[in-house]
C-alpha cells in the first residue's frame, strides 16, 4: 500500500512544481477587473499565471465608443504585460488581452474598468 | 483497469508520433474567454487530451430492498486531429443486494469518437458530434454487469457561455450551460433466453455552471481567496428515457440530478457532486460522485498533449 501512496504523492508534487507550462490565466489586473478608480490610471498592468511569448501577446484598451486609448505596443516581461494609456476622462474602458503562454497555449479575455466617482 | 492499460499500451506506436508534432492550440475546453470544465456526469463539448482517473461513485440502488453500488471508472481521451478525438473508458462495479448475490466486475468497454463542429470564441459557443459505442461481451456479462450486445449512441453536445450578456447583468455572465442529447440503439432488440425486449433509449442531460474564475478575470475581481477563485459550482443532470422497442418493460425515465463543485487547477481538476435520484427507480436517497481529472495538454504540451496528426503552427497566431 505504501508504494502507491508514495507514487501518488510524487505525482502530485510533480503537478505542483511544473507550474510554468500551462494555460496563462489572468491572475491580477491593475486597475482591478470591474473596478471604479477615482483618478485616471496611466497604464494597465496584467499579471498572468504563466510566462508569455511577447511576439504573440498583446492588449488593447478602448473607450465606450470603441476608440483606442492605449499608447500602442505592450511591454512584456515574464508573466506581466503593461501598456501605457492616453489621458483618460471619466467613463468606462474595456481592456482586451490576448496571450500566448510559453508552452504555446493561447488564452484571451476582456474586462472593463471605470474612471470617475464610485 | 487492466483492460484499459492494455489498450493504452496498444496506443504506444501512435503516441510516439506525438513527439514529432508541434501545434499552437487552446486545447481543453477553452472557447474564447470561457473555460468549460470536464463535467462529471455528462461530457464537455470539446475534443481534448485528458484523462479521468479515477471517477468514483456510490449510491443505493432503486431495488427493493435497496442495495448499494460502487463504481470506479477510468477514461482516456486523445485528439487525433485538432477537431477529431477518440476516447476509451471502462468501469468496475460492485453491487451488493441484501439477501442476494454480490455482483462484481467490469462493465463493457466504451469508446467514443467525437468531431468538433464549432468553437465560436466571440459567442462562447461550442458544438460537438459523437458516437459512443459500448462493446457488448467485453464486460462481466455473467455477473450481470456487462451485456452480450453492443450499444450505439450517436450524441450531440453543446456548450454556451453567457458572457455576451450586458454589463448591467454582469453577475450572470459567469453562467454557462452545457448539454448532450443521444439516441442509444442496441445491436439486439430481443434477448431470447430472458424473453425481454431491449429498448432504444433517449439519453440526455445538461449542466448549469457558475465560473468563479470567469467572474474574477472577466466581470469583477472581488479579491476572494485564491481557492475560491478556482471553483465552479454547478448542477448536472442526466436522464434515460426508453422510447422504442420497450414492450413489457416499465417506460420510466431514470437518472440523477447532481449539485456539486469543481476545483480547477492548472493541470488538473477535482470534482465532487451529490447524486440525487429523480425517482425511486433511479436510486434510494442521495449518493456521491467524485473525480480526479488531468489536463494532458497542459501537462505534456509538446508530446502527449498534441493531436496525433497536424495542428496549427505557432506562426499562424496573429498578435494584437
Amino acid at each position: 500500500m505504501r508504494t502507491p501512496i508514495v507514487q501518488i504523492s510524487l505525482f502530485l508534487v510533480l503537478l505542483g512544481t511544473t507550474a510554468a507550462r500551462a494555460h496563462a490565466f489572468l491572475d491580477h489586473a491593475n486597475p482591478l477587473v470591474g473596478s471604479t478608480v477615482a483618478a485616471a490610471p496611466q497604464e494597465v498592468s496584467l499579471s498572468f499565471s504563466q510566462n508569455l511569448e511577447a511576439s504573440f501577446s498583446g492588449v488593447e484598451v478602448s473607450d465606450s465608443a470603441g476608440a483606442r486609448v492605449d499608447q500602442g505596443k505592450a511591454q512584456i516581461s515574464g508573466g506581466v504585460m503593461r501598456v501605457g494609456l492616453k489621458s483618460l476622462s471619466p467613463g468606462t474602458y474595456r481592456v482586451h488581452w490576448h496571450v500566448l503562454a510559453a508552452d504555446t497555449h493561447k488564452s484571451e479575455g476582456s474586462f472593463v474598468f471605470h474612471v470617475g466617482k464610485p | 483497469m487492466i483492460r484499459l492499460l492494455r489498450c493504452l499500451r496498444a496506443f504506444a506506436p501512435g503516441l510516439l508520433l506525438l513527439v514529432l508534432s508541434n501545434s499552437n492550440v487552446f486545447a481543453h475546453c477553452f472557447v474564447g474567454a470561457r473555460f468549460f470544465p470536464a463535467t462529471l456526469l455528462i461530457d464537455d463539448p470539446c475534443v481534448a487530451d485528458e484523462m479521468s482517473i479515477p471517477t468514483v461513485d456510490w449510491f443505493k440502488t432503486g431495488t427493493t430492498p435497496a442495495g448499494s453500488e460502487w463504481d470506479v471508472s477510468a477514461e482516456f481521451d486523445k485528439r487525433i486531429t485538432e477537431d477529431l478525438g477518440f476516447g476509451i473508458s471502462d468501469v468496475w462495479s460492485q453491487i451488493r443486494t441484501p439477501g442476494g448475490p454480490t455482483m462484481v466486475g467490469f462493465g463493457d468497454l466504451e469508446t467514443t469518437l467525437q468531431y468538433q463542429l464549432l468553437k465560436d470564441s466571440s459567442h462562447e459557443t461550442a458544438m460537438l458530434l459523437g458516437l459512443i459505442v459500448d462493446w457488448g461481451g467485453t464486460g462481466a456479462t455473467n455477473a450481470g454487469i456487462g451485456t452480450p450486445y453492443s450499444l450505439l449512441t450517436p450524441t450531440y453536445y453543446f456548450g454556451q457561455g453567457l458572457g455576451q450578456l450586458p454589463d448591467s447583468v454582469g453577475w450572470a455572465r459567469p453562467l454557462a450551460i452545457t448539454g448532450q442529447v443521444g439516441y442509444q440503439i442496441p445491436t439486439t432488440s430481443y434477448i431470447v433466453s430472458q424473453s425481454v425486449f431491449v429498448p432504444q433509449v433517449l439519453v440526455y442531460g445538461a449542466s448549469l455552471q457558475y465560473s468563479l474564475p470567469y467572474l474574477k478575470s472577466e466581470v469583477q475581481d472581488f479579491q476572494f481567496p485564491d481557492f475560491i477563485n478556482h471553483l465552479i459550482p454547478l448542477v448536472e443532470a442526466q436522464l434515460f428515457t426508453p422510447v422504442a422497442n420497450n414492450f413489457g418493460n416499465p417506460a420510466t425515465t431514470t437518472g440523477t440530478i447532481n449539485p456539486g463543485v469543481i476545483y480547477v487547477g492548472s493541470y488538473f481538476q477535482i470534482g465532487l457532486e451529490a447524486m440525487i435520484p429523480v425517482n425511486r427507480t433511479s436510486g434510494t436517497g442521495a449518493g456521491v460522485l467524485g473525480q480526479f481529472h488531468l489536463y494532458l495538454d497542459d501537462m505534456f504540451p509538446k508530446t502527449l498533449g498534441q493531436p496525433l496528426i497536424g495542428g496549427a503552427a505557432t506562426s499562424s497566431s496573429k498578435p494584437l
